[in-house]
């Protein structure tokens, strides 16, 4: 350690520490603007100009190393004059108004001339307007505002190797930009947005509109995360891929989600409408990613980490073992608590493994997860149906309602109660367990357009049966996703969209057909829950099928409070306070409380209910994990045409052998395509390596 | 969630919320202060100085302004429309608030008026000695921004009485009881929800300026199109929003107009070279306003507002720009650089052929008006009619001082729109003048203070820009008299 004082303090620095790091580290502020923790230190500001051992001669305390002894004066006459003309030269080419400026409130700029009390004016002022570019992605840039720092230039050339900004000279004078004119794009830049973080003023700033959404910063800065409902960690685990290290993506993945591999195929990623680069071409293919890592991890190291509380005794019951149930049992065994997961059916999983069809989540995956879950301690019952949530109360010291939307629900049509007729609930675990369809007949209409009518759908056309879906939605406002329709198209299924229902025609025991008119349009009404449709004149028609089969929503199966021991709301779904019903000790999550979501939804429920328990249980609720280390390099270096690399996809095989078998619809990615998949990152998360420079009304004692 | 408690809460530290919690923390209370930005001052940042009648300042100065006779000339020019008591409070307040930051250690360079009128309209146009402009630390010459070594101050001020501040850390919610307000929701920097609990909060959010749907809503204009105002980042309108859902009364809400070119900082030469008493019409072609008064921004962005398409347009010919370039220009501001002629060619070149939409040139004055989009047969008629009185040497329209009546006759042309520009909002929130928020029927919610702009409805329909500093002056007079009732509730206890 070296011995030194700082305005008469005493302090201490490292070896090869600078004097302006060494003062900042003991509290003690020195104005400072080119310095940034983050880049090395060039001395061109002069802000933080200080007279060393009595001397006259100021120099730049970020350039000078502290040595064994030295005093060091920071408002010596000599230091302040330096200072102030510095400052008072910056604001003399700097816009006069800041009142346009989107940094105003959060700039170094304007904290260093309200702490120095400088306002500019004893020099003649010179504009020198830039226009503003707004026509990049991402990025906006005000150069008028430049005060030439090189903060910027020194993170994309040094700290980054991108070498896309330099100082360039115009007729406006010098200032921070692309020479050339050229755009982001085509000069290479890889828009990690580290220029945007450094610059100390409103020169380089994020595109309007981009740092809104979410109250927190790191969310706005990375939105792939914040939009992923249970917040994992995809920067990381996509540069994970990239350093062909498919384990530690696999780990950090399960550090949130104990499903990795029933996501990668099947999960809505939420992710990739966050993704930025959305604003560059195409986001990421962070699902296929997803399912590329953990089908790719051969050591499963996640395996030895991650926390094992010591066991409390205490007993906790969940009710259903879709994926919310599972993933609260899996926490709370971790957690030290012993779980018991009681499953209707005879086999674990909810529509993972009875509704969602084997084309789009293969059978082995799912039952590997689950079986992880089991190994880890969860005990499982199936067969077993609780019809009281309150008697199993006594037995346990906690209860988790996660019983879904199982239950499929009909559209009161004249016909509905036929034998012939049936919702896709049945139908699909049916199809998922292996049973002999035939008793659907030769052709069958599915009514229900969204994805669980595409999945009976598809399913069944599979099984060489003539398919007709028909539903309410014009062709336009289906509301399955884009490839359900597609794909489902190519394999034969008859779309009839824009339809209207009227009947069941047939007998009891045998159904002929399903009688519909075309309809021009059609509102619904999401509070009342009314349809207003303006039909077709002489459009009615019957279309002849052995079945039907309703998709037209699901629910909980949940019988009378009286019963099942919990109060109930008008819909059937338990009544709850955050995640606790009417009952103490019983907890309910998941699709029994949102209604019908996606899996990956249903997992964070389960995570925070199972958060929730275990403080109810006596415990703190934490249930984070680091289950794989991090390490990001932050020179990036430079990839020319990095702004249009296409989306890679996964292949899609043929509908010839798509129909032959059970088979996966997609082929996973090649080691190549994952490569060059997950190269196309922008690395958003690397922005928030880079620290904030503290403002002089931070520092406590005399300065602050 | 994090919880927290104090006696005093102060929604956002700009200059009002500053003033507030030194007053407040200066009373013995506890105060916890919430702020959007990383910095404090807010606006005020961008200004040079505060209101103040009856200062010692004055006094020294021999300036004669009494707070009872700059009461009376804001009744007057007001029509007695606004409430009486809050004016009076507030001027007689004023004084004594620039000794109070003295005392602090805020030093200002003097007083001054933003403005003064010609010889011939001085009895009843001229602006008073009021503004007290703050002297940069280690002095020179004052400009915008000067302001913030008084920011600076009372920052320190604030914290040396204890005053917390929560930085980057919105409130978003005010905690209602049994109708008080009993405290506030926060969110900070990592997302985290604060909740924060006072028997006083005083919300200082400073207006709406950042906000196009609520200009459109309450005044009508529409942002970047009819108004070009400044739009300080963060002045979204919150603590009108949390008020009004308290069932605070609302009150009429003006914009503080001036007049402001569209992306001004980027055409900033442009912008100070046709702040010039040279000719001035409307959109039909014709003058509406002795031109020698542009120098009241306020009455010259009103006079615009009143034109048709609220814009008008300031042309000058080659001669006049000469002669600009020679002897400077006829009206001085204190914004624009002082290098404008020099410059002048070199941004207008570069803005013509960036095709800058506001500005046109031609060699005739049919051209002109074509391409600036006036009518060429008022124009022409204006133009012959103008050129006639300044021969003559007289303006016999509105009698502007002779010194500017200059003829425009020499091409090419000049021209450039004039758009209506504003500050930021005045008012929004009801309060009496102890700087309580009343409800629709005038009584008081208990525990819930308002001051600075959206609180600010002393003014009428127009910014008094001859008392100038007025804006600051409220802001840190109401934010002061607000934070010394708060705290004098907690000694109460």
């Amino acid at each position: 350690m070296i011995h030194l004082t700082i305005d008469g303090q005493a302090v201490q620095a490292r070896e090869g520490q600078s004097l302006l790091h060494t003062a900042l580290d003991a509290g003690i502020y020195i104005p400072h603007l080119c310095d940034h923790p983050d880049l090395e230190a060039k001395g061109g500001c002069r802000l933080c100009s200080v007279t060393v051992n009595g001397g006259e001669t100021p120099v730049p305390a970020c350039m000078t190393l502290a040595e064994e002894g030295m005093t060091v004066e920071i408002r010596s006459e000599a230091a302040e004059a330096v200072r102030r003309t510095s400052m008072e030269l910056m604001l003399a080419t700097h816009p006069a108004e800041c009142t346009g400026c989107p940094k105003f409130g959060k700039c170094e700029l304007q904290s260093l001339y309200q702490y120095m009390g400088v306002n500019g004016q004893d020099w003649r002022q010179k504009s020198r307007p830039v226009p503003t570019d707004e026509k990049n992605p991402l990025i906006t840039h005000l150069f008028t505002r430049c005060i030439r720092c090189g903060r910027c230039i020194r993170a994309c050339q040094d700290k980054r190797g991108v070498k896309v900004l330099e100082y360039v000279r115009d007729a406006g004078g010098v200032h921070a930009g692309i020479p050339g004119g050229k755009r982001l794009a085509e000069a290479g830049c890889r828009f990690c947005g580290a220029c945007i973080e450094v610059c100390p003023t409103g020169s380089i700033v994020d595109a309007v509109g981009l740092m809104e959404k979410y109250p927190s910063y790191a969310d706005n800065v990375v939105p792939c995360r914040a939009e992923c409902p249970a917040h994992i960690d995809i920067p990381a685990y996509i540069r994970a891929v990239r350093e062909g290290r498919p384990g530690d993506a696999h780990a950090i993945i399960r550090e949130k989600v104990p499903f990795p591999l029933v996501l990668g195929h099947i999960c809505n990623h939420l992710c990739e409408t966050g993704c930025k680069r959305t604003s560059l071409n195409d986001p990421l293919g962070i699902r296929n990613l997803k399912r590329f890592a953990v089908e790719h991890d051969a050591g499963q190291a996640w395996k030895d980490k991650g926390f094992h509380k010591p066991r409390t005794g205490k007993r906790v019951a969940v009710i259903g073992s879709g994926p919310c149930g599972l993933t609260a049992a899996y926490y709370l065994n971790k957690l030290g608590h012993d779980v018991t997961v009681l499953e209707k059916r005879p086999q674990l999983g909810g529509p993972m493994t009875s509704g969602i069809p084997a084309y789009r989540l293969p059978l082995e995956g799912v039952m590997a997860e689950i079986q992880w879950i089991l190994d880890s301690g969860v005990k499982a019952e199936t067969n077993r149906e609780v019809t009281s949530a309150a008697a199993l109360r006594k037995e346990y010291d906690a209860v988790l309602v996660a019983v879904g939307v199982s239950k499929g629900r009909k559209l009161p049509l004249p016909g509905a109660e036929f034998q012939q007729v049936y919702t896709a609930m049945d139908v699909l675990a049916d199809s998922r367990a292996g049973a002999d369809l035939s008793y659907l007949g030769k052709t069958v209409c599915v009514i229900g357009g969204g994805s669980v009518g595409y999945d009976a759908a598809r399913s069944l056309v599979r099984q060489g049966m003539t398919v007709h879906l028909a539903c309410l939605e014009q062709a336009d406002r289906i509301l399955a996703d884009k490839e359900d329709q597609e794909e489902g198209a190519q394999e034969g299924i008859h779309l009839l969209p824009g339809r209207s229902f009227e009947a069941i025609e047939g007998t009891p025991d045998r159904v002929t057909g399903l009688r519909v008119h075309t309809v021009l349009s059609s509102t619904y009404d999401r509070a009342t829950g009314k349809v207003t449709e303006v039909a077709e004149e002489g459009s009615q028609t019957v279309i002849p099928c052995d079945s039907v089969i309703f998709a037209t929503g699901q629910h909980t199966g949940l019988s009378s409070y009286e019963s099942f021991g919990i109060e109930l709301n008008g819909r059937g779904y338990p009544a709850v306070e955050g995640f606790n019903t009417s009952v103490d000790g019983i907890f309910a999550a998941g699709d029994a409380i949102t209604g019908i979501s996606f899996v990956i939804k249903a997992i964070q429920q389960g995570r925070e209910v199972a958060s929730v328990i275990d403080r109810y249980l006596g415990g703190d609720g934490e249930i984070d994990e680091t289950l794989a280390e991090r390490s990001a390099e932050p020179r990036i270096g430079r990839v020319e045409g990095f702004a249009a690399l296409p989306r890679v996809e996964q292949e899609l095989r043929d509908v010839k052998q798509r129909l032959s078998g059970g088979a996966d619809v997609y082929r996973t990615y090649s080691c190549k395509e994952a490569e060059c998949e997950s190269g196309r990152c922008l690395q958003c998360d690397l922005r928030l390596q880079l620290q904030r420079v503290k403002l002089w009304n931070e520092y406590g004692g005399d300065n602050g | 969630m994090k919880k927290m408690q104090a006696d005093v809460i102060v929604v956002a530290a700009g200059l009002s919320g500053l003033a507030a919690a030194c007053a407040a923390g200066e009373g013995g209370a506890k105060v916890l202060a919430f702020e959007k930005g990383s910095t404090t001052g807010g606006a005020a940042n961008m200004a040079m100085g505060p209101l103040g009648v009856g200062s010692r300042i004055q006094r020294a100065s021999m300036v004669a302004i009494t707070p009872g006779e700059a009461f009376r000339k804001h009744m007057f020019f007001t029509h007695y429309q606004v409430d009486a008591r809050l004016v009076r409070d507030y001027y007689f307040k004023s004084g004594d608030t620039i000794d109070w930051l003295e005392d602090m250690g805020v030093e200002f360079v003097g007083v001054q008026r933003a403005f003064s009128a010609p010889e011939a309209t001085r009895p009843y146009s001229d602006g008073e000695f009021t503004w007290h402009v703050v002297k940069p630390e280690g002095g020179g010459i004052p400009g915008p921004r000067a302001a913030t070594a008084m920011v600076k101050k009372m920052t320190e001020y604030a914290k040396a009485q204890g005053v917390e501040f929560q930085l980057e850390t919105p409130v978003k919610k005010l905690i209602q009881e049994d109708g008080a307000v009993v405290g506030v929701l926060a969110v900070d920097a990592q997302g985290e929800e604060i909740e924060a609990r006072a028997p006083s909060v005083i919300i200082a959010t400073g207006g709406f300026g950042d906000n196009p749907e609520m200009i459109r809503e309450y005044t009508g204009y529409e942002f970047g199109k009819t108004i070009h105002n400044f739009a300080v980042p963060g002045m979204k309108g919150d603590g009108m929003k949390m008020a009004w859902e308290a069932g605070a009364a609302k009150t009429p809400v003006i914009m503080e107009l001036m007049y402001q070119l569209p992306d001004n900082m980027n055409h900033f030469y442009i912008e100070g070279a046709f702040r010039q008493p040279c000719l001035w019409v409307n959109r039909n072609g014709q003058r509406f306003m002795p031109e020698d008064q542009i120098g009241n921004t306020t009455f010259t962005g009103n006079a615009l507002s009143a034109q048709p398409g609220k814009i008008g347009f300031a042309i000058f010919d080659a001669k006049l720009l000469k002669r600009y370039k020679k002897k400077g220009p006829d009206i001085v501001s204190h914004v624009h650089p002082h290098d404008l002629y020099d410059h002048f060619e070199e941004q207008w070149e570069r803005d013509l052929a960036a095709g800058y939409e506001p500005i046109c040139q031609a060699d005739t004055i049919e051209e002109l008006a074509e391409k600036a989009g006036i009518d060429p047969e008022g124009l022409k008629a204006q133009v012959e009619e103008y050129n006639e009185m300044c021969e003559a040497g007289y303006d016999e329209i509105f009698e502007k001082d002779r010194h500017y009546m200059e003829p425009i006759a020499k091409a090419p042309f000049y021209c450039c729109r004039q758009t209506v520009g504003a500050y930021g909002s005045l008012g929004g929130i009801k309060i009496n003048h102890k700087m309580e928020v009343l409800d629709e029927e005038a009584h008081v919610i208990p525990g819930l203070y308002a001051v600075g702009t959206d609180a600010c409805s002393i003014y009428g329909d127009t910014y008094p820009f001859t008392l100038p500093g007025n804006t600051m002056g409220f802001c840190i007079n109401s934010g002061r008299i607000a934070g010394e009732n708060a705290a004098a509730k907690v000694s109460e206890f």
